[in-house]
């Protein structure tokens, strides 16, 4: 064996690298240092998390490929995933620092899981095998597991925990199934070598292969919450501490999603009779479930009063709207609209997480009656989130939802119903987002109100969630056009970020 | 000839040691007592290494025995015995309706495999085996380098969670969350941190 065919390439895994080692070294500072040295251990976090930025910025000179013996792609889909990955995990480092302090909850621990699960999230969003498929998404999810049951006295916390667990476990199972049928009918776990078969026409038994993508699709349809596998959802997402559902619900998935992509949009998009065969069976497949997603999640939401479950029941439906994206394998629109969905859901729980005051105690709608005037500054920024979600303009909700119904139109003028269904969808979502605005504002004052207190941290990452919502919602085409373009165009990346 | 009776031995091989593992699993699943449900299912693991031997995959087989017929069965055993289970309760009823799904899905099931295993032929019969030391050893460190080291980051964050998840906790420890709680909920709380509050 060749060590050069191997094409081992540093620059190819310089964002993981980087993130893990900060992770190890947060571990030590931890160890050796007297309890509670959040600060130190928060600004460790930060700069690995901006340093792996950089280094996604310039994975492009590591050249577009694949490297490490397939293992690990650089493609356009990775570098838009990565950056959004990392704009959440450093929103939620910034948010976890108050979290943290106010809860008394051990920081180091914390901290090494965010890194930990970005650096799976990082690998996943590259993978260009089954194997580091599988790899990336373990080390995600056990994070994240972990992470929900921060709040170890919270029997709330632990019961979203197991429950995670299990069912997460449970999804994983049948990936890993799926994975095995697949590599059994085309002898290989590559996903280009996966591809090229299906397209020769060299796989030894279609059945298999069949069966194993839709176990696959079972998978991938439960980490990302989509109906009928989004049971765990609200439970989980209810009982976990907030700040940790803001970073669930939104940076797994969207890691989740671009392995998706890998997998079903370029993997199993093959030429051929069969590959043919298969993308038709894939993509029914994939607009059915969104648009039971979409609905399902939206109908249930109607009817919640509990202002975290409201938004469990939003993430089902976005990853709705996000999955009709599919039907035309194009990355652009489902990357912008999940850079968009995980600004503003990040914002949006962030708030809540101040608002529910230390220990989670007020997530209900009626909690936040009248407290519009009170605290101003967070109920705006919440109402805009809301706003985004709903998909109002100009917020980045509404360019995001347009991008991506724009092109399903287009692309695949078969599945247009689709289309009809997420707008009518749309409509229906705007009444359970305007509800706490309207109680927010328009309804006399609880008793026994107290403003929450805002750190720095946490008033930088909520400005950050706000000016990238607003700024994607009128200014989109910048970002938007450097998801499509391959080469040197992604600097235009960092701007919603930076800003 | 002599060809022709070594496919006879590892075919004898094969049938028994595949037949030991069909009616292994069948007890793992009809034994009403967990501790020989267990059993048998470490008899389906060995059972299940003798047929890697057959394929002339001897390291897969060391490793079948050593981490689950090893390892994980006693953790099993060790969680059954510890949490005393004795009988599995009769609680069959929300399950009733699932025996007429799982009956045919069985049989679509066997259905498939026998109609692949008509056309996929016998992998053993190819020359390159997978599972000697040699190959396992070579893969690990070429094409399998980099997910050999996520494995070892994994496994990493995993002690960590698991310790963190099981770590007792002191009085100690919930007495401060509990003062850090209240001050946290309190407008009038004096700083315990020199951090900058900026009030929205």
């Amino acid at each position: 064996m060749q060590l050069t065919s191997l094409n081992l390439n540093y620059a190819a895994i310089a964002p993981e690298s980087i993130v893990s080692v900060a992770a190890v070294v947060i571990m030590l500072v931890d160890a050796f240092s007297k309890k509670g040295a959040r600060k130190i251990n928060a600004g460790i976090t930060l700069v690995s998390l901006v340093l792996a930025l950089i280094a996604v910025f310039g994975l492009n000179s590591a050249g577009r490929g694949s490297y490490f013996s397939g293992m690990i792609v650089v493609d356009p889909i990775r570098v838009f995933f990565s950056v959004t990955i990392l704009i959440v995990s450093i929103a939620v480092t910034l948010l976890a620092s108050q979290f943290l302090r106010d809860e008394a909850l051990p920081p180091g621990e914390f901290f090494a899981l965010i890194l930990f699960a970005t650096a799976g999230m990082l690998l996943l969003a590259g993978a260009g095998d089954l194997v580091t498929v599988f790899l990336g998404l373990e080390i995600a999810s056990i994070t994240t597991y972990v992470m929900a049951g921060y709040r170890r006295y919270d029997t709330r916390a632990s019961e979203s925990s197991l429950k995670y667990f299990l069912l997460g476990s449970f999804a994983t199972a049948f990936l890993l199934y799926g994975m095995s049928l697949v590599y059994g009918a085309t002898a290989t776990t590559n996903l280009t070598a996966i591809n090229q078969a299906i397209a020769e026409g060299k796989v030894q038994f279609p059945a298999l292969l069949m069966i194993g993508a839709a176990l696959m699709l079972v998978g991938f349809g439960f980490k990302i919450a989509s109906a009928p596998f989004h049971l765990w959802t609200p439970d989980v997402y209810e009982g976990a501490p907030t700040i940790v559902t803001g970073f669930m619900g939104t940076a797994p998935k969207v890691a989740v999603f671009a392995a998706f992509l890998h997998t079903f949009a370029e993997g199993f998009n093959a030429g051929g009779p069969l590959g043919s065969q298969l993308h038709h069976v894939w993509v029914t497949a994939v607009a059915i479930i969104a648009a039971l997603t979409m609905t399902i999640g939206n109908i249930v939401a109607l009817s919640q009063k509990n202002i975290k479950r409201m938004l469990a029941y939003s993430s089902i439906a976005h990853a709705g709207y996000a999955l009709v994206g599919f039907v035309t394998s194009e990355a652009a629109p489902v990357g912008f609209y999940l850079l968009v969905y995980s600004l503003m859901s990040v914002g949006a729980f962030a708030v809540i997480q101040l608002l529910a005051r230390a220990g989670d105690q007020k997530v209900e709608a009626a909690d936040y009656a009248g407290i519009g005037f009170q605290t101003p500054a967070l109920s705006f920024s919440l109402a805009i989130f809301l706003f985004s979600l709903a998909g109002i303009p100009p917020t980045a909700g509404f360019m995001s939802k347009f991008f991506i119904f724009k092109s399903a139109w287009d692309g695949a003028p078969t599945l247009r119903w689709l289309v009809v269904v997420a707008v009518i969808n749309s409509i229906i979502s705007v009444y359970y987002y305007l509800y706490p605005i309207v109680v927010m504002f328009f309804r006399p004052l609880a008793p026994g109100f107290v403003k929450p207190r805002v750190s720095t941290m946490t008033a930088v990452a909520l400005a950050l969630a706000l000016i990238g919502t607003l700024y994607l919602g009128i200014l989109p085409n910048r970002v938007m056009s450097s998801i499509g373009r391959s080469g040197t165009a992604n600097t235009a990346l960092v701007q919603p970020a930076s800003k | 000839m002599e060809q022709f009776a070594q496919i006879q031995v590892s075919h004898l091989f094969f049938l028994a040691f595949a037949s030991l593992a069909v009616v292994a699993a069948f007890n793992v699943i009809l034994q009403r007592n967990p501790i020989y449900s267990a059993i048998g299912l470490i008899v389906v693991m060995c059972s299940l290494a003798g047929l890697f031997l057959t394929l002339s995959a001897e390291f897969i087989a060391a490793i079948q025995i050593i981490v689950y017929a090893g390892a994980i069965m006693v953790l099993f055993v060790f969680v059954i015995m510890l949490l005393n289970i004795r009988e599995e309760d009769a609680k069959a009823d929300r399950q009733k309706y699932l025996k007429f799904l799982a009956v045919p899905l069985f049989l679509a099931l066997i259905g498939v495999v026998m109609a692949a295993l008509k056309t996929i032929g016998n992998p053993a019969a190819s020359s390159n085996v997978p599972g000697t030391v040699e190959n396992v050893a070579e893969g690990m460190f070429t094409n399998y380098l980099l997910p050999f080291e996520a494995t070892s980051v994994l496994i990493l964050m995993a002690i960590v969670g698991s310790m963190f998840l099981a770590r007792r906790e002191s009085a100690e420890d919930t007495n401060e969350i509990e003062t850090a709680l209240n001050a946290a909920n309190q407008p009038t709380a004096v700083e315990e941190s020199s951090e900058e509050e900026v009030h929205a």
